[in-house]
């Protein structure tokens, strides 16, 4: 997937981190050291996502994704930050932010909200959209109107939290959806929990779409999440 | 209303009381020494008038014309309070007496006690005793109750002024009491609220300039000092989150490349040790942060009316896949317990104790939610080895674990967390259980 990456980050090694896997993954990664110049870049070129630090020298994040926003520049934004708390969470989300990634991360887990951001601004690709009734993946369906789950010709029975987890993995299909953003969505949970709890749901539901299939749907993305998809 | 007659407003009633009563006595007795002594220079004055006066009369008229003159009360003689005796050869002569008093020939008069007869109380007097030409000798005196009079009113003055004292020494002890309780109270209250984490709080100033204003304006700068310090505080945890996390970000980050890279297995099993430590490193640094800012009071306020059996339910329902892969019974003994909370605080603070039943406790878990009038609860009961009852005080501390827990991943910071998500709700934390371990998260309704 290609697109372009503003990154504004002060820690350079964290900078140099993030870019590199970035431009490993095909991105073009623009760069800005400090708030100015990261507003200057943020309103001047185009870009498909813009990666915030919360804590920048010159110009604070939060300050920064005010002044974009109040300039009409509506780029999606995920907002890095070393405070974690809900508090601080909701203060970046109010601000603007389209996601909120508290430090330190998972290379894994921002590639994975930086793809699903890039998704969301290009008008919601793959094959499933939010305001579809039936969602639908290879020979999965999901009907979010009689709540019926179908593998080929099978009736899956599902609980009310295994249905809502697997009708998160449809809408973000091909996508890679981490635990975190799982607990995000499914749970409404803004922590850590710390053990994998989250793995151990999926396992459940896994089993009981892809066993005895000939094609898995289910895909582990190592040190990163889960994948619903037909490769 | 709050108690005015501390052991301190006794002591200062006690204090004003004594120091009006001798400042009183003392100038009773000068008032009585000094009237005691007019009335005798009085006396002793009359006594004179009078011997003059029949000294006068002796020489006009001889022993016989003083007899005549003492036995008809002439002259001087006539006012009732004096008394005269001549003593000579022949039988006395008395005039106001039963008896001859027995007083030596002195130049000036003396005091004595006066028997006037059988059916007269005896008096105090001022008598002088003098020699006639004759050899004779002539007592003349003066009588009178003025002293007794005297000192029965300085006894009632005495009696009055004690009265008067102490009712004064309690009104103003009392008054002061007052002023000072509330004065007192107020700044108490001020910094009863500033112990409570409210650093905004002034005492208004009185403008009076006295100590107690003093007292005020230290007391302001005090909090101002405080509510800077709690700010800084508050931005140098923020700092050190991302002073602390920066480098965690960065080591995680060069464990991340490095392991895509590490083709030898071992190396790779190396990393992603590392990879697990520093994760570790990370949640603890997470938690310890977290728990300072839920104990510095500084979060924002998103309690919401929840039901506590609601919130258990969920994480029930997060964790059984869990319990049950690592064959543990997690069951729900729910009530409907609505409570205002933060929601989230709530849940991680659960979670916590759902993860530390499921690592230290045994093959049954059971959550249960209650409510009372007065207070809503969440228990986990787990029939795992428990805690001791004398470590149950220690594990709520931060960083702290037991032995048998130092062998299972774990930061230490779970009890310590929800102890202080229980207090930021006005709850706490109880910890029980006869085998197995109880903890129960109890909140105010």
């Amino acid at each position: 997937m290609a697109g372009r990456i503003l990154l504004v980050e002060d820690d350079a090694q964290i900078a140099d981190y993030i870019a590199r896997g970035l431009d490993e993954e095909g991105f073009t990664v623009d760069r800005a050291g400090n708030g100015r110049d990261g507003l200057f870049l943020a309103t001047d070129s185009q870009f498909d996502v813009v990666v915030l630090d919360r804590m920048l020298p010159a110009m604070d994040g939060l300050a920064l994704l005010k002044a974009m926003r109040a300039a009409e520049v509506q780029t999606p934004v995920i907002m890095l930050s070393a405070l974690g708390s809900t508090d601080d969470r909701v203060a970046g989300l109010t601000a603007g932010a389209d996601d909120y990634l508290p430090k330190p991360f998972s290379f894994a887990e921002l590639l994975a909200r930086v793809q699903a951001l890039m998704r969301r601004g290009a008008g919601g690709g793959g094959t499933a959209k939010p305001q579809d009734t039936v969602l639908r993946c290879a020979d999965l369906e999901l009907d979010r109107l009689t709540r019926v789950v179908k593998r080929g010709g099978r009736k899956i029975a599902m609980q009310p939290r295994e249905f809502r987890l697997l009708e998160y993995m449809l809408l973000h299909q091909g996508e890679v959806v981490t635990r975190t953003m799982l607990l995000e969505a499914v749970w409404d949970y803004h922590f850590d929990p710390g053990t994998n709890v989250i793995d151990v749901h999926i396992s459940r539901l896994r089993r009981k779409i892809d066993d005895g299939e000939v094609q898995a749907l289910f895909h582990t993305v190592r040190g990163a999440g889960y994948r619903l998809g037909t490769e | 209303m709050r108690r005015r007659l501390t052991s301190t407003m006794a002591r200062l009633v006690l204090a004003i009381f004594v120091l009006q009563l001798l400042s009183s006595a003392l100038a009773i007795f000068f008032l009585r020494g000094q009237m005691l002594e007019v009335v005798h220079s009085d006396r002793v004055r009359q006594v004179t008038d009078v011997r003059d006066d029949l000294l006068a009369a002796y020489y006009d008229g001889g022993h016989d014309g003083l007899a005549d003159f003492i036995a008809r009360r002439r002259g001087s003689a006539a006012d009732p309070t004096v008394f005269v005796a001549l003593l000579g050869k022949d039988a006395p002569v008395l005039s106001n007496l039963a008896r001859v008093p027995d007083i030596p020939v002195t130049p000036q008069p003396r005091a004595l006690t006066v028997d006037r007869g059988a059916d007269l109380p005896p008096i105090e007097g001022v008598a002088q005793a003098s020699v006639l030409s004759d050899g004779d000798r002539l007592i003349v005196g003066v009588m009178s109750a003025t002293e007794r009079r005297l000192d029965f009113a300085f006894a009632t003055a005495v009696g009055l002024t004690i009265a008067m004292a102490a009712a004064l020494a309690l009104a103003s002890a009392l008054l002061l009491g007052a002023v000072i309780s509330r004065r007192t109270h107020e700044l108490a209250d001020t910094a009863a609220q500033l112990g409570r984490g409210n650093f905004g709080v002034r005492v208004p100033l009185a403008q009076t300039g006295d100590g107690f204003d003093h007292l005020r304006q230290q007391m302001n700068l005090m909090a101002e000092r405080i509510d800077s310090l709690v700010s800084q505080l508050g931005s140098i945890g923020g700092a050190l989150a991302h002073d602390l996390r920066s480098p965690v970000a960065r080591l995680t980050a060069a464990i991340d490349t490095a392991l895509a890279k590490a083709d030898d297995p071992a190396a790779a099993d190396a990393l992603q040790a590392a990879r697990s430590d520093a994760d570790l490193l990370r949640q603890m640094l997470e938690n310890a942060l977290e728990i300072s800012r839920l104990e510095g009071g500084a979060l924002e306020d998103r309690r919401v009316t929840l039901d506590l059996a609601t919130v258990a339910e969920d994480l029930v329902e997060l964790y059984e896949p869990l319990a049950e892969q690592s064959g543990v019974a997690l069951e729900a003994e729910l009530a409907h317990a609505t409570v205002r909370a933060d929601r989230e605080l709530l849940s991680r603070a659960l979670a916590n104790l759902i993860d530390n039943a499921l690592k230290y406790g045994g093959k049954r878990i059971v959550v249960g939610t209650r409510a009372s009038s007065t207070w809503a609860e969440i228990s986990v009961s787990d029939d795992g080895p428990g805690i001791a009852a004398e470590d149950r005080g220690r594990v709520v501390e931060r960083f702290v674990r037991l032995d048998n827990a130092r062998t299972l991943p774990g930061g230490g910071l779970g009890l310590a967390m929800v102890a202080a998500v229980a207090r930021l709700h006005g709850g706490e934390l109880v910890l029980s259980g006869e085998s197995g371990l109880v903890a129960i998260l109890r909140l105010p309704r």
